[in-house]
């Protein structure tokens, strides 16, 4: 009697059921090696063995064997030279031998052999129904599927929040460089003279700004986006009183109302306290006076018409050309039209008006100008 | 920075506005009780309407600090245009005479032929010297001279005088606002700026050295006169604040005895503006300075100062998603 082992391997956890059959065969060999097998239902085991599993020391030592013995001629020996290496065996038998010329003794004996047999069967039964049971870990080996999907999404994740957080302190730091180049590349800085008479960037409603918002409580304010604890003022009009005291003490101040400068003598009239002494490369510190106090006022407080140095300018200009006019140069100035064809004539003439111009329009000559104008007037009036 | 004022997006009467405007920060029981019906917060701070003008016309503001670099420019052109914005005339004031920026600031530096030096001498008269800003016709620009040109000595204090005079009465009428830069240090273009003032603007940021100038330059104010001292703590840290780096806009207040226009809290947009020549308060989305300018502007009309003051940045809530950057 040959004993044959079929071995059922899951795919991938080979080890994790297996499912024999101990079987009373006969087996034949054939020329070419073929196995016949024929495999009667009278002695069957199931035995689960996971071999491999030895991570879960727990449940892989743990064998049943199923038997089935359908007929007589196997004997107990045998059934126990094949069980003797598994751990729990159960055994069903349907016939018990007996013995008839027995009494009540023998009877209570086989009852309590029965009892016996009837306990082992159902621990049996239950020890068997617990070792089928598949562990959490072949639940979980079987949605390998799902895991990896699992997986692709964490990575996923991991992944974006990565490029999203690179992303930021790129921007971030692309926000700091603020040479004036960049400034002009990005169109932040307008170049040339295109600086402030540009549009306005249309904030345009002082009066309706969503960025200022008073937390509950009135503790705390949120502006751009931040949120500030509030804390009030506790500064009191007595303590403002007290301040003015202390610096009215520590000050003792009056306003300067005449400007000497350094090496100037202080006039009789003045007195010293108010003087104040001006550097002699202060921008305050010249001397020259061009008009007197009033003119300077009648300068301010002049609303239409044509600016008081520009008008007695003109007037000092006509005043010279007409006197020119009537003078002998005018005849010299004759003599130049009529060298009028040569090129260079206009040139020089031209060039000859510029540097009158720039003439007037230095600041002694405007004086001059100015004060001979005056005298003019003064003598027709 | 923060005003205590809470005003509602509804339109309203006047009388309301008003009774409204007088209160301190508390949020309207209409607000706290309906939260459903209630319209969204859109302008807490700002404002949804003009600013009701307080004292006599034209109010004339010089914007001074003692010491330099703490942002006088900035603050007169971020203020002056935002007074601007809000519906007033204003005619800002460049009294720096060696070294004006405020021209730059304001992008109008190319616009600039005649200063009040050419007014004086005859050159031009004042109207033709006041440079119209395009993008807010009611905002005008005065330089007070070109810079290597001289003033004559002793005209100082007196042309500002004549020129707040003159713009009194000319024909399209006084403006509303005159806010003179004043330059730093006290000297003589210190003393020619607050000349015709009625008002101060104090700008300091908060570090000693400021503050020291700070103080003296406000008792020298308030011996010449000008008792109305309201000031501007520029460049503000909540996060040195919190780390007991710098000193908190409270301390600041403690030693100067000042009440507060307003909190100007560090922005680097201010670098970007001022190279763009394009003042912050027009900047689009707002900057946090840009919109504590606003607010200082809003106060100076109504002659209001500072109930509450930001200290420190609250900590931002983590959602669920913070790890991955939400």
């Amino acid at each position: 009697m040959v004993s044959l082992v079929w071995s059922f391997l899951s795919n991938e956890m080979a080890s994790i059921d297996s499912l024999q059959f101990y079987s009373l065969c006969n087996l034949q060999s054939s020329s070419i090696g073929r196995v016949k097998l024929r495999i009667p239902s009278s002695f069957v085991v199931f035995r689960r063995r996971p071999e491999n599993l030895n991570w879960v020391r727990v449940e892989t030592h743990r064998r049943f064997v199923c038997k089935a013995i359908g007929d007589d001629s196997s004997t107990p020996d045998e059934e126990i030279q094949n069980t003797q290496n598994d751990d729990d065996v159960a055994t069903s038998q349907s016939n018990i031998p007996r013995r008839g010329s027995e009494d009540s003794i023998s009877r209570f004996r086989s009852m309590i052999t029965n009892i016996a047999r009837d306990s082992e069967s159902s621990i049996w039964r239950f020890r068997s129904m617990v070792t089928t049971l598949p562990p959490v870990i072949f639940v979980m080996k079987k949605c390998s599927g799902n895991s990896l999907w699992i997986g692709i999404c964490i990575a996923a994740t991991v992944l974006v929040a990565a490029i999203r957080a690179y992303v930021i302190r790129k921007s971030r730091d692309n926000r700091t460089t603020g040479s004036v180049a960049d400034l002009v590349r990005r169109g932040q800085l307008r170049s040339g003279d295109r600086r402030g008479i540009s549009k306005s960037l249309n904030y345009e409603d002082p009066f309706n700004n969503p960025f200022v918002k008073v937390g509950k409580g009135s503790s705390t304010v949120e502006m751009c986006g931040k949120v500030y604890r509030l804390a009030p003022v506790t500064l009191t009009e007595k303590e403002q009183t007290i301040h003015q005291k202390r610096r009215s003490r520590a000050y003792q101040w009056k306003r300067p109302t005449v400007f000497l400068k350094e090496g100037d003598s202080i006039p009789s009239d003045v007195d010293p306290d108010t003087v104040r002494w001006i550097p002699a490369n202060h921008p305050f510190a010249t001397t020259v006076s061009d008009i007197d106090q009033d003119l300077a006022q009648t300068n301010v407080y002049q609303k239409q018409g044509v600016p008081f140095r520009i008008r007695a300018e003109h007037e000092a200009m006509q005043k010279k050309l007409e006197a020119l006019q009537n003078e002998e140069k005018l005849n010299n100035l004759g003599i130049d039209t009529q060298n009028a064809r040569d090129f260079q004539r206009p040139y020089k003439f031209s060039a000859k008006l510029d540097d009158d111009s720039i003439q007037k329009n230095s600041p002694e000559n405007q004086t001059g100008n100015s004060s001979t104008s005056e005298e003019e007037e003064t003598r027709k009036s | 920075m923060a005003s205590l004022r809470l005003f509602s997006t509804n339109h309203q009467s006047p009388l309301l506005q008003s009774s409204l405007f007088s209160k301190p920060l508390v949020a309207s029981p209409r607000f706290v009780k309906n939260p459903s019906r209630r319209s969204p917060i859109r302008s807490v701070l700002q404002f949804n309407r003009k600013p009701e003008l307080a004292g006599e016309t034209p109010r004339i503001v010089v914007i001074t600090s003692g010491k330099g670099g703490v942002g006088k420019t900035t603050t007169t052109a971020n203020v002056g245009l935002s007074l601007a914005r809000y519906g007033f005339s204003v005619v800002a004031i460049d009294a720096d005479l060696g070294l004006r920026n405020l021209d730059l600031l304001l992008g109008l530096e190319n616009r600039v032929n005649y200063t009040v030096v050419e007014v004086l001498n005859g050159d031009c008269r004042l109207d033709q010297a006041l440079v119209r800003d395009k993008r807010w016709s009611n905002f005008e620009l005065l330089c007070i001279s070109k810079p290597r040109s001289k003033l004559p000595m002793g005209f100082g204090g007196k042309a500002l005088e004549w020129l707040v005079d003159a713009l009194k009465t000319r024909p399209e009428g006084s403006p509303d606002f005159i806010i003179i830069d004043c330059p730093a240090g006290i000297d003589a273009g210190f003393i020619t700026a607050i000349t015709p003032a009625n008002e101060a603007v104090l700008v300091t940021t908060p570090d000693i050295t400021a503050l020291r100038d700070a103080d003296r330059v406000t008792g020298l104010l308030e011996c010449d006169g000008i008792r109305d001292i309201k000031m501007i703590v520029n460049r503000v840290r909540t996060d040195m604040i919190k780390g007991e780096d710098m000193m908190s806009v409270l301390d600041v207040q403690e030693m100067l005895g000042l009440s507060l226009l307003g909190v100007i809290p560090e922005d680097s947009e201010v670098i970007r503006s001022t190279n763009r020549g394009f003042p912050l308060v027009l900047n689009k989305p707002p900057t946090l300075a840009g919109l504590a300018f606003e607010q200082a502007a809003w106060r100076l009309v109504e002659q209001d100062s500072m109930k509450a003051v930001m200290v420190e940045e609250e900590p931002k809530k983590r959602g669920f998603f913070s790890f991955f950057g939400g």
